[in-house]
C-alpha cells in the first residue's frame, strides 16, 4: 500500500487544526494553569482557525475524497465549514475576557473547542458511516467537558452530566441505526448505501435503521422531541460555552443531516422527508411555545435555537435542491444572528457577575444604546422581519416547502413564527420601554464589539450581498446533490 | 472506605471538583461498543463474496468458544467450592489496601482516582491492541504502515505527556 | 404662470410648516404673505386675460389616476368662473394673511397658523381650478382638512377641538353624497372630465338609473347627490350645524374659510355644474327650496344670538341660502355675483368683529360690549360699511347682488321661485334688523364691559386696519363695478362657456324687466329693519326684552337654533354612540379580542406553560421523551409498511 499525498490533502484544514491542537496540548501542559496561558492558547486557537480557513479557501472546491473515500471535500463542505469556522472563531474570540472575569479561563477550553471543531468539520465531510460516527463523537466529547467547565457550579456540572448522558443515548441510537443500515446495505460508504436501496426495493429494517440514525443526529441538532437537553445545557453552561453551542455545532449537525439524507439516503427522499417533517413541526411548535415563559435569556435562546432548527428542517423536509439551498441560506443567517446575540448576552454582567435574566436588559437602550440597537437588529432578524437576514432564511425555506407540496408545514411555520415574534419583540420592549434602577456593567471587551459589529453589518446588509451568497449556496447545493 | 468528599446525590461517584471523571467513564463504556462494531464491519468486508448462510456458519467457532469459556469458568467456580479448604476468618472480610470492603454493594461510591487509573490503563491497553496486528503485518504494509503507527504513537505520547504533566499519574 | 397662482401658497405653506418646527414666526409670516400677494397679482393678470380677454386655458400638470377606463388628470382649468374665484380667494386670503400677522401677534404658534392658512388657500385654489370632479373632490377634502386644522387651532381648548370634529363629521355626511354623486356621474358619462360631462348632458337627460331600488331620472339623482355635498360644505339647512360652532377658530379663519371662500365652494360647484343641472329641473327646485329655507332659518336664529361671531356666522348661512336659490332658479351669474360681493363685505364684517374682540381683550359676548365706538373709530366705520353692504343699501355691493337675486327669483315665475322670493324678502328684513342690532349692541349705549377691559380698549394696529380698508373698498365698489359684467344684458360675453343656461330658464333675463315694486321692496324692508332695530335697542332699550318675553316660545325656538343640535343629538349622535359602545365592548372587546388576539394569546400562554412543565429537569424524563419519539417514528413506518 503506497502512500499518496492526494489521499489526505483534501483534509488539509482538518489536518492543520489537528496539528495545532496537538501543539496546544503541549502548550497547555507546560504553560501552567494561569489565565495568561489560557489567553495564549486561545490566541493560538484563533490563529489555527484562521490558518484552517485560509487553507480551506485556497483549496480547489472541486469534488474530491480522502482517506479511502471516507472523507469528502466539495463546495458544500467548503460552504458549511466556513460557517463553522467563522462561528467557532467568534465564539472563542468573544469568550476570552468573559471567561477571565468568571475566573474559569483554563487553557483546556480553547483546546477542547479546537478538537470539537475538527470533529465538526469531519462531520461536514463525512462520506461513510464510520467517519460519520467518529466525527460525531469527536465533536461531542469535548463539548460535554466544556459544558461542565465551571467546576464550582452545580448547574454547570448538571448541564455537562445531562448533556453527556443523553448524548450517550443518542450515540447509541445512531450506532444502532448505522448497524442496521449497514446490515441491509452491506456497505458503510454513503455511495454504496445510496446504490443499494431504491423506493421499490426497500427492506423495512433499512428504514428503521434510517430512522434511528436520523434521530441520533436530531439530538445533535436539538430537534424536538430530542431537544430536552438544550434548555438545561444552555442555561447551566457558562455563557461563552453556550455561545459556542448555539453557533457552531448546530451548523455541523445540520450539514451532517444534509449529507446523510441527500447522500446516503438520496434515493429514498420520500421516506425520510416524513421523519424530518415530523421533527420540523415538533421543533417549530416546541421552540415557539416553550420560549414564551422563559425568564432567562440563555434558556430563551435555547428554545429559539430549537425553533430555528425546526425551520431549517422544514427546508430539508422538502428534499429538493431548493430545500437544501434554503437550509444553507438559513444556516448562514443563523450563524450571524447567534454570534451577534451572544456578543450581547456575554456582556450582560452586573457588579462583575453574569446577569442573564431577561429582566436584566431593562433600560439597556439608555445605558448602552448601541448594544440595544444591535440586539434589536438581531431580534428583528430572528423574528424574520425583512429586509434582515433572518427573513431571507425563512423565505427560502418556506418557498422550498411550499413548492414541494408541504403547505401545512409552511402554514404551521408561519403561524408559529408569529408566536415567536412575540418573545423576540418582548426583548425589544424591555430594552426600550422599561427602566432599570441597576444598569448593567459598562465595561465591554473589544472582541464583543467587533463580533457584534460584524454580525450587525452582515444581518443588515444581507440583502445587498444576497446574490453572491445565493450563488455560493447554489454551487454548494449542486455539489451536495452531485453523484459520487 | 468511601471518599468523604463525594456527595451522595448521584448514583455513582460524583465529586464536585473532579468532574473530568465521567468524560473518561463515558469513553470507557462506549469504546467497547465501537470496537465491536469495527470488528464486525471489517470482518464483513473481508467476507463480502460469501453467501449469508455460509457467512453465519463462520460464526460457529465463536459459539464454540463461548461455550468452552462458560463451561470452564463454571467449572473453576464450582471446583473452588467443592475442593477448596474452607476456613472462615474475620480478617478475610477486612478491606484490602485499596481501601474497599471486600463484600459490599458494588454500586457504592469510591474514590475517583480509581477511575482515572482505569481509564488511563484502557487507553494504553488499546494502543497495544492496535500494535499487535500492525507488528504482524509490518512486512506487508511497508514504510507507510510504519510511519502511520509512529504518528499514532506520537499523538498518544503527546496525550501521555499532558496527563503526566497535569499530575494525573500521581496518586496524591 | 397660471400654475404658479395655485402652487405659490403650497410652497409658502410647506416653508412655513418647516419654519414652525423652529418657531421661526416672523420668516414664516413673511414667506406666506409674500406668496399670497404674488398669487393675488398673478390672479389679477389671469382675470384680465381669461375673463376680460375671453381666453380660457387649461394647464396640464400630469396624470393622476389611470385605472381601466377610469382616468383622472391633474389639470388646472382657467375660465371666467375660475378667474372670478381666483380674485375672491387670493384677494380675501391675502388680506386675511396680513390681518393675521397683527391679530395673532400674541400667539406662540404663528408659523403653524400661517402654514395652515396657506395650505387652505392652496386647497381652495385646487378646488376652483379643478378640471374634473375628482380633482374638485381633492380640493374639496383639502379645504375640509385645512378647516378642521384651523377650527381646532387652539386644540388645547375642549370646545375648539369638539367643534373641529363636529365640522369634520358633518362635512363627511355631505361628502358622502358628493362621492356618490361623482360615482353616479361616472356611471352615466364614463368620465369625470367636465368637458365630457357638459357635452353629453343633453343626451343623458332622459336616462334613468337604478337608485335605492327605484328607477329614477339619472341626472336628477346625480344632481341631488352632488348638491348634498354642496349642502355640507356650504352649511345649508340640515347640514348647517357645524358652521356656528366653527367660530371657535381664530377670527381670521372665520373670515377666510367660514365666510368668504370655503363655504361658497358649494355654490361654486353648483354653478360649475350648470350645464348638467340645467337638464335636472327637479334638482334645481330642491336647490331653490333648500336655499330659501336656509336664508330664512339662519336669519331668524341670527336675531337672538349674543355671540358676535355667531351672529355673523348665521348671517353667512343665510346669505349662502340666497346664492343657492339664485342658482336654483338658473340665475347662476347672480349667484356668482353675490358670492363675490358677499366675500368682500362678510370678510370685512368678520375682520371688523375680530378687531372689536381684539380691542375688548377677547370678549365675544354682545351683552358685555357697548360704548366703544369713539375709541375705535376705524373699526366702527368699517363695521358700518360692512353692515350697509350686507343689508343691501343702495350703491353698496350687497344692493346690486342681493336685489338681483330677489328679482331673478320673482322673475322665474314658478312656484318655488315665488316661495324663494317671499322668503328672501323676509330674510332681507331680518338681515337688516340683526345687523343693526349687532352694531348698536357692540358700539353704542353704556359700556357693559368691566372698567379694567374698557381701559385697555384701543384701535387695532395698521397691519389689521389696512386689510379692513382694502375689503371696505371691495364692499363699497364691487357691486357697482361688477353689475354690468356679471349679470348685465351681456353676461354671456363675460361668462363665456363657463355658465350655461337653457333658453327656457330665462329668470336672469327677465329679472331686468320686473315691476318697480319688486325692485324697491327689498330696500324698503331693509330700511324698516334698521328702523325697528334702532327703536328696540337704541331708543327704547327695554323693548327687545319685552318682545322676547311676550313671544317667548318663538324666541326660545329661535334662540336654540330651532333645536337642530338637540334633534341631531337625539336621532344620530346618541344612538351612534350607543351603537359604538356596543360594538366596542361586546363586538370588539368581547368577541373579536376575546376569541381573537386575547383568546389566542391566552391559549398560547397556557400551552407554553404546559411546555415548560414538561421540561422537568430530570434526565430520565428527557431520555424517556427521546425514546418515545423514536418509538413513534418507527411505529409509523412499521404500520405504513404493513398497511
Amino acid at each position: 500500500m503506497a502512500f499518496e499525498l492526494a489521499d489526505i490533502l483534501p483534509a488539509l484544514p482538518e489536518i492543520i487544526l489537528s496539528a495545532v491542537a496537538l501543539v496546544l496540548v503541549l502548550v497547555a501542559a507546560y504553560g501552567g494553569d494561569g489565565a495568561a496561558n489560557a489567553r495564549r492558547v486561545a490566541h493560538l486557537t484563533l490563529a489555527g482557525i484562521v490558518l484552517a480557513a485560509i487553507a480551506l479557501l485556497s483549496m480547489t472546491s472541486a469534488q474530491s475524497t480522502a482517506f479511502g473515500g471516507m472523507f469528502r471535500a466539495d463546495a458544500f463542505a467548503d460552504y458549511m465549514k466556513l460557517l463553522v469556522l467563522m462561528g467557532s472563531f467568534a465564539a472563542v474570540f468573544m469568550s476570552v475576557t468573559p471567561l477571565e472575569r468568571d475566573d474559569i479561563n483554563k487553557p483546556e477550553f480553547s483546546l477542547l473547542v479546537i478538537l470539537a471543531l475538527v470533529g465538526m468539520m469531519l462531520m461536514i465531510s463525512a462520506n461513510d458511516l464510520m467517519s460519520l460516527y467518529m466525527a460525531v463523537e469527536l465533536q461531542s466529547l469535548p463539548l460535554y467537558v466544556v459544558a461542565a467547565m465551571r467546576t464550582n457550579s452545580l448547574r454547570s456540572s448538571e448541564a455537562g452530566l445531562k448533556y453527556f448522558l443523553l448524548g450517550a443515548l443518542s450515540s447509541g441510537m445512531l450506532l444502532y441505526g448505522a448497524s442496521l443500515v449497514y446490515g441491509f446495505a452491506g456497505t458503510t460508504s454513503f455511495a454504496g448505501i445510496a446504490a443499494a436501496v431504491s423506493e421499490t426495493d426497500l427492506p423495512a429494517g433499512f428504514i428503521i435503521g434510517m430512522v434511528f440514525m436520523i434521530t441520533g443526529i436530531a439530538f445533535k441538532v436539538s430537534a424536538a422531541p430530542f431537544h430536552m437537553w438544550t434548555p438545561d445545557v444552555y442555561e447551566g453552561s457558562p455563557s461563552p460555552v453556550t455561545a459556542l453551542f448555539a453557533i457552531a455545532p448546530k451548523v455541523a449537525a445540520i450539514a451532517l443531516m444534509l449529507r446523510l439524507t441527500y447522500g446516503a439516503f438520496g434515493s429514498i427522499a420520500l421516506e425520510w422527508s416524513q421523519v424530518i417533517m415530523a421533527l420540523s413541526v415538533a421543533s417549530i411548535v416546541v421552540g415557539a411555545l416553550g420560549a414564551i415563559m422563559q425568564k432567562d435569556i440563555k434558556r430563551m435562546m435555547a428554545y429559539s435555537s430549537i425553533a430555528h432548527m425546526g425551520y431549517a428542517l422544514a427546508g430539508l423536509a422538502a428534499g429538493t435542491h431548493e430545500g437544501a439551498f434554503g437550509v444553507m441560506i438559513y444556516m448562514t443567517s443563523y450563524v450571524f444572528m447567534g454570534a451577534g446575540t451572544f456578543a450581547i448576552i456575554l456582556l450582560m454582567r452586573r457588579d462583575g457577575q453574569s446577569a442573564t435574566r431577561i429582566a436584566d436588559l431593562r433600560g439597556l437602550s439608555k445605558t448602552q444604546p448601541l448594544f440595544a440597537l444591535g440586539l434589536m437588529v438581531m431580534m428583528f432578524s430572528m423574528a424574520g422581519i425583512p429586509p434582515l437576514a433572518g427573513f431571507f432564511g425563512k423565505w427560502y425555506v418556506f418557498l422550498a416547502a411550499v413548492n414541494a407540496g408541504l403547505v401545512p408545514l409552511a402554514v404551521i411555520g408561519v403561524v408559529m413564527s408569529v408566536v415567536g415574534a412575540f418573545y423576540y419583540l418582548r426583548i425589544i420592549k424591555i430594552m426600550y420601554f422599561e427602566d432599570s434602577e441597576a444598569p448593567l456593567d459598562q465595561d465591554v471587551p473589544l472582541a464583543n464589539k467587533l463580533v457584534l459589529g460584524v454580525s450587525m453589518a452582515v444581518i443588515l446588509l444581507f440583502f445587498a450581498g444576497l446574490n453572491s451568497i445565493m450563488d455560493a449556496a447554489n454551487t454548494a447545493t449542486m455539489a451536495l446533490m452531485a453523484p459520487f | 472506605m468511601a471518599d468523604k468528599r463525594c456527595s451522595g446525590k448521584f448514583p455513582f461517584c460524583w465529586c464536585e471538583n473532579e468532574n473530568r471523571v465521567w468524560f473518561f467513564q463515558y469513553a470507557a463504556c462506549n469504546y467497547p461498543t465501537a470496537e465491536l462494531f469495527t470488528v464486525i464491519v471489517l470482518f464483513r468486508q473481508i467476507q463480502q463474496e460469501i453467501p449469508l448462510e455460509i457467512f453465519l456458519g463462520e460464526y460457529l467457532p465463536i459459539a464454540v468458544f463461548f461455550a468452552i469459556a462458560i463451561g470452564l469458568s463454571a467449572a473453576f467456580v464450582l471446583s473452588a467450592f467443592v475442593l477448596g479448604n474452607q476456613r472462615p476468618d474475620d480478617e478475610k472480610m477486612a478491606a484490602y489496601e485499596c481501601g474497599f470492603d471486600a463484600f459490599d454493594d458494588s454500586r457504592r461510591q469510591f474514590d475517583v482516582r480509581f477511575y482515572l487509573v482505569a481509564i488511563l490503563f484502557i487507553i494504553f491497553d488499546l494502543e497495544v491492541a492496535f500494535l499487535f496486528p500492525w507488528a504482524v503485518t509490518l512486512g506487508g504494509i511497508g514504510l507507510f504502515g510504519f510511519w502511520s503507527m509512529m504518528l499514532f504513537l506520537a499523538v498518544l505520547t503527546v496525550g501521555f505527556i499532558y496527563e503526566w504533566k497535569k499530575g494525573a499519574l500521581e496518586w496524591e | 404662470m397660471y400654475a404658479l397662482i395655485v402652487f405659490l401658497p403650497l410652497v409658502g405653506s410647506i416653508l412655513a410648516g418647516l419654519l414652525s418646527l423652529n418657531n421661526q414666526d416672523r420668516p414664516a409670516e413673511l414667506v406666506t404673505v409674500t406668496g399670497l400677494l404674488l398669487s393675488l397679482l398673478l390672479s389679477v393678470i389671469a382675470f384680465a386675460e381669461v375673463a376680460i380677454g375671453g381666453t380660457p386655458v387649461t394647464v396640464d400638470i400630469g396624470r393622476w389616476i389611470v385605472s381601466g377606463d377610469f382616468a383622472a388628470q391633474w389639470a388646472l382649468r382657467f375660465d371666467t368662473m375660475t378667474a372670478v374665484m381666483l380674485i375672491v380667494v387670493t384677494g380675501v386670503s391675502s388680506m386675511v394673511h396680513i390681518y393675521s400677522v397683527g391679530y395673532m401677534s400674541h400667539d406662540n404658534a404663528r408659523a403653524r397658523f400661517m402654514s395652515y392658512l396657506s395650505l387652505f388657500t392652496f386647497a381652495m385654489l385646487m378646488l376652483v381650478t379643478a378640471d374634473n370632479l375628482v380633482q374638485l373632490f381633492f380640493g374639496w377634502e383639502g379645504v375640509g382638512v385645512a378647516s378642521y386644522l384651523l377650527i381646532g387651532f387652539w386644540y388645547k381648548k375642549e370646545s375648539a377641538h369638539t367643534a373641529a370634529m363636529k365640522a369634520f363629521v358633518v362635512n363627511r355626511v355631505g361628502d358622502f353624497g358628493f362621492a356618490l354623486g361623482i360615482l353616479a356621474v361616472y356611471v352615466l358619462f364614463d368620465s369625470v372630465q367636465f368637458d365630457v360631462i357638459f357635452a353629453q348632458s343633453s343626451l343623458i337627460a332622459t336616462t334613468n338609473i337604478e337608485f335605492l331600488g327605484q328607477s329614477l331620472p339619472a341626472l336628477e339623482v346625480a344632481g341631488i347627490l352632488l348638491f348634498i355635498g354642496a349642502m355640507g360644505k356650504s352649511a345649508q339647512l340640515g347640514l348647517h350645524t357645524w358652521l356656528p360652532d366653527a367660530m371657535e377658530g381664530p377670527t381670521p379663519v372665520s373670515a377666510l374659510i367660514h365666510a368668504a371662500t370655503m363655504v361658497t365652494a358649494g355654490v361654486f360647484m353648483v354653478c360649475r355644474l350648470s350645464p348638467m343641472l340645467e337638464y335636472a329641473p327637479f334638482a334645481l327646485d330642491v336647490i331653490t327650496i333648500v336655499g330659501a329655507m336656509t336664508a330664512i332659518f339662519a336669519a331668524t336664529v341670527g336675531l337672538t344670538q349674543f355671540d358676535i361671531k355667531r351672529v355673523i356666522a348665521y348671517s353667512t348661512c343665510s346669505q349662502l341660502g340666497y346664492m343657492f336659490f339664485a342658482a336654483g332658479v338658473s340665475a347662476y351669474p347672480a349667484a356668482m355675483f353675490h358670492l363675490t360681493t358677499h366675500a368682500f363685505f362678510k370678510a370685512l364684517l368678520f375682520l371688523g368683529a375680530g378687531s372689536v374682540i381684539h380691542a375688548l381683550s377677547d370678549e365675544q359676548d354682545l351683552r358685555n360690549m357697548g360704548g366703544i365706538w369713539r375709541k375705535i373709530p376705524v373699526t366702527y366705520a368699517m363695521m358700518w360699511i360692512g353692515s350697509l353692504a350686507l343689508a343691501g343699501f343702495p350703491f353698496f355691493a350687497g344692493y346690486y347682488s342681493k336685489d338681483m337675486i330677489l328679482e331673478a327669483a320673482y322673475a322665474a315665475h314658478s312656484g318655488v321661485g315665488n316661495f324663494a322670493f317671499v322668503m328672501g324678502c323676509l330674510a332681507a328684513f331680518l338681515t337688516a334688523f340683526y345687523s343693526w342690532r349687532l352694531l348698536i349692541l357692540a358700539f353704542h349705549g353704556k359700556p357693559r364691559a368691566s372698567a379694567d377691559v374698557m381701559a385697555h380698549v384701543h384701535e387695532s394696529p395698521l397691519v389689521m386696519t389696512f386689510p379692513l380698508l382694502v375689503l371696505a373698498i371691495g364692499a363699497i365698489f364691487s357691486g357697482w363695478l361688477g353689475y354690468e359684467l356679471f349679470v348685465g344684458h351681456h353676461w354671456q360675453q363675460f361668462w363665456g362657456d363657463s355658465i350655461f343656461i337653457l333658453p327656457t330658464n330665462a329668470a336672469l333675463e327677465n329679472a331686468h324687466h320686473v315691476p318697480t315694486w319688486v325692485k324697491l321692496l327689498p330696500i324698503g324692508l331693509a330700511a324698516s329693519g334698521v328702523a325697528i332695530a334702532v327703536l328696540c335697542y337704541a331708543v327704547f332699550t327695554g323693548l327687545s326684552a319685552k318682545i322676547a318675553a311676550l313671544f317667548w316660545p318663538i324666541h326660545l325656538f329661535f334662540f336654540n337654533k330651532w333645536y337642530f343640535d338637540e334633534l341631531y343629538d337625539a336621532i344620530f349622535v346618541k344612538p351612534a354612540v350607543r351603537l359604538g359602545h356596543f360594538f366596542w365592548l361586546r363586538g370588539d372587546r368581547d368577541t373579536i379580542d376575546g376569541f381573537g388576539p386575547d383568546g389566542v394569546s391566552a391559549l398560547v400562554y397556557r400551552i407554553s406553560g404546559a411546555c415548560s412543565r414538561i421540561q422537568t429537569g430530570f434526565v430520565f424524563h428527557y431520555a424517556f421523551a427521546m425514546l418515545i419519539g423514536v418509538v413513534v417514528l418507527v411505529s409509523w413506518y412499521v404500520l405504513r409498511f404493513k398497511g
